[in-house]
C-alpha cells in the first residue's frame, strides 16, 4: 500500500489534526454532503479503506442527522474521522462507486436511521426485518422510559 | 469452459437456491441466495440479520458499565477479546491506569481465547469439507482452554472478565501450571494437525485455489484479519496500532500470498503458533501486584466527544466508536465488527464459482453470525 496522503483540497468545511493517543483519530474533518463522493474517491486513490460508516441522531441538539465515516489504511495506520451533517429528512449521495464496503454500511445506516443514499445500487434493510416500520437507532424509538410500566396489580 | 466458447443458453435455465438460514454448514443463521446456472453460481446474495439482538440500541439505554456483559455476546467465540476491548476503550476515555499484572493477564487470556476461536474454526471448517476426525482433536484442545478460562473467569464462552482499570479476579499458580501444560501439549498437536489436515490430499484439493480474495478486493471491502493476511497484507492491529502492552511482546504477523482458502488455513495455524509464543512470554514475565487500581471506577461520566478504539479480534479489526455526551449513559456505541465487512465481500468472491465450493469458501473466512448481526 502506498503511503500517500489523500488529496482533499477544497472538499472540506473544517479539518484539523487530532490526538490519536487520546481518542483514536489522527485527523478530523467536516464536509458538506455534496463532497462525500469526491472525498471517498480521494481516500480510495490514496490507498485507504472505509473502516466504518455510521450515523448519529443529532435532532435533539442540532436538528441534524450526522453521518460518520472513518477512513484508515493498512500498515501506516492513519485514521480520519469525517462527519457530515444532513438536514432532517434529507438524503446523502452514495459512495459505493468509490468503495464497495459502503454498500452494506449504507444499508445499515438506512436501516437503523432512515437516511437514504441517492444512487445506492440496492438500498434496502439489512439487519431488521424487511417489513419493519421503524428505524431502530433513532432516539425517539425504543426508549426504556417509554416502556409500559409493569402491571403490579396483576402480580398481587 | 473457456469464456469465449461459453454458451450460457445451452446450460439451461437459471434457478435460485437458498442455502440457509438453517443449514448444517452455515454455523449460524446466514442465508445465501444463490442464482445458479447448472452448478455454477451466477449471482450470490448474503441475507443477514436473523441474529440481530440490538446491542447498539441496548447500549444507549443503560449506563456505561452496564454494557460490559453485552460485549462478549457480540462475538461469543472471541468474547474475551471483545470484553477487554470495551474495558480498554473506557480506560482510554477516562485516562485510567491499568496495573501491570492485569495487563499481562489480559494478553494471556486474549491469546488463549484467540487460539480457542481458531481451533473451533479449524475443526468445523475441515468437517465442512469432509474430514470429521480433526474436529474431534480440535474440540479436545479447545476444551483445555475453556477449562482454564472457566476456572479464572467463571464462564466458558461469554466472559465478563474485564473491569475498568483491571480484572475481576486474579490468577494463581494453578492457572500458570495449566497454561504451561497447554503450551506443551499444543506443540505436539500442531505437528499432528499438519499431518492430519495439511498433508491430506482431499483437503488440499478442496481448498487450494478456491475462493481467492486478493489484497485489492480486501481493501475495497474492508476485509481484515486472517483473510487479509492470507492475501499478503501484514495488517494486524496488535502491531500496527498497538494497544495494552502488545508492543512489549516478540511475535510475528504470519502472511501468505495466494489469498485462497488454503492460505487462510495456513495463516490461522501459524497465528496459533504466534499466540503460543506470546502466552509463553506473558507467563515468564508475569509480575506480582494488584489487578485493580486502588479506587475502581463504578459510575462515571466520560468527557464529551467521540473515541475510537480498535483491537485485533480472532476474525480481524474490531473497532468501537463511542460517543459520550458527558452523561452517565452512552450517546452511541457503534460496533465495527470484522465479520460484517469480511462477509460483505462474499457475493463478489462467490460469483462464477461452483456451488459445491460455497461452503469451502464461506467457511474459510470464519464468520460468526451474531457478530455480524449484533
Amino acid at each position: 500500500m502506498s503511503a500517500t496522503a489523500p488529496v482533499l483540497d477544497g472538499l472540506l468545511l473544517e479539518s484539523a489534526a487530532d490526538e490519536h493517543g487520546k481518542n483514536g483519530f489522527h485527523h478530523r474533518h467536516v464536509c458538506a454532503p455534496k463532497s462525500l463522493l469526491a472525498i471517498a474517491h480521494a481516500f480510495d486513490a490514496a490507498g485507504f479503506f472505509l473502516e466504518m460508516l455510521t450515523a448519529e441522531d443529532r435532532r435533539a441538539d442540532l436538528e441534524k442527522m450526522r453521518l460518520v465515516y472513518t477512513w484508515n489504511r493498512f500498515g501506516a495506520v492513519e485514521r480520519h474521522l469525517l462527519t457530515c451533517d444532513l438536514e432532517v429528512g434529507a438524503s446523502a449521495p452514495t459512495i459505493v462507486p468509490a468503495t464497495s464496503a459502503a454498500d452494506w454500511m449504507e444499508r445499515e445506516v438506512y436501516d437503523m436511521y432512515g437516511v437514504r443514499f441517492d444512487g445506492h445500487p440496492d438500498l434496502k434493510r439489512i439487519l431488521l426485518p424487511d417489513d419493519s416500520d421503524f428505524h431502530a437507532l433513532l432516539k425517539d424509538f425504543g426508549r426504556i422510559e417509554d416502556a409500559p410500566a409493569p402491571d403490579d396489580a396483576e402480580d398481587a | 469452459m473457456l469464456e469465449e466458447t461459453r454458451d450460457d443458453a445451452a446450460m439451461g435455465e437459471r434457478y435460485v437456491l437458498n442455502m440457509g438460514p438453517q443449514h448444517p454448514s452455515m454455523h449460524g443463521v446466514l442465508r445465501l441466495r444463490l442464482e445458479l446456472l447448472g452448478e455454477e453460481i451466477q449471482e450470490a446474495e448474503a441475507i443477514i440479520g436473523y441474529a440481530h439482538r440490538a446491542h447498539e440500541k441496548m447500549a444507549e439505554n443503560r449506563i456505561w458499565p452496564m454494557f460490559l456483559p453485552n460485549t462478549s455476546r457480540v462475538d461469543y467465540l472471541s468474547g474475551m477479546i471483545y470484553n477487554l476491548a470495551y474495558c480498554q476503550a473506557i480506560e482510554k476515555m477516562l485516562e485510567l491506569e491499568v496495573p501491570e499484572r492485569a495487563e499481562y493477564i489480559r494478553v494471556i487470556a486474549s491469546e488463549l481465547n484467540r487460539i480457542s476461536s481458531h481451533l473451533l474454526w479449524l475443526g468445523t471448517y475441515v468437517m465442512d469439507i469432509g474430514g470429521l476426525t480433526p474436529f474431534l482433536y480440535a474440540w479436545d484442545d479447545r476444551e483445555q482452554i475453556l477449562n482454564i478460562l472457566e476456572r479464572i473467569t467463571g464462564s466458558r464462552l461469554t466472559y465478563s472478565y474485564g473491569r475498568f482499570g483491571g480484572l475481576t479476579m486474579d490468577v494463581d499458580d494453578v492457572f500458570v501450571k495449566q497454561t504451561e501444560a497447554f503450551l506443551e501439549r499444543m506443540k505436539g498437536r500442531l505437528v499432528e494437525y499438519d499431518k492430519l489436515v495439511r498433508q491430506n490430499v482431499i483437503f488440499i484439493q478442496r481448498s487450494e485455489g478456491v475462493g481467492v480474495i486478493d489484497a485489492e478486493t480486501c481493501r475495497r471491502y474492508g476485509v481484515t484479519g486472517p483473510s487479509l493476511r492470507a492475501a499478503g497484507v501484514a495488517y494486524d492491529v496488535r502491531k500496527d496500532e498497538p494497544y495494552g502492552i502488545y508492543d512489549r511482546f516478540d511475535f510475528e504477523v504470519p502472511t501468505a500470498t495466494a489469498g485462497d482458502s488454503l492460505a487462510r488455513y495456513d495463516v490461522r495455524i501459524r497465528e496459533m503458533e504466534q499466540s503460543l509464543r506470546i502466552i509463553a512470554q506473558g507467563l515468564k514475565d508475569l509480575p506480582d501486584g494488584p489487578i485493580m487500581p486502588d479506587k475502581p471506577k463504578k459510575k462515571f461520566k466520560p468527557p464529551e466527544g467521540p473515541t475510537y478504539f480498535a483491537v485485533e479480534a480472532a476474525r480481524g479489526h474490531f473497532g468501537m466508536y463511542l460517543v459520550s455526551d458527558g452523561g452517565e449513559t452512552p450517546f452511541k456505541i457503534k460496533l465495527r465488527t470484522p465479520s460484517f465487512s469480511n462477509l460483505s465481500a462474499m457475493p463478489e468472491v462467490l460469483r462464477r464459482t461452483m456451488v459445491a465450493d460455497t461452503i469451502a469458501i464461506v467457511g474459510s473466512i470464519d464468520i460468526v453470525l451474531p457478530e455480524i448481526d449484533r
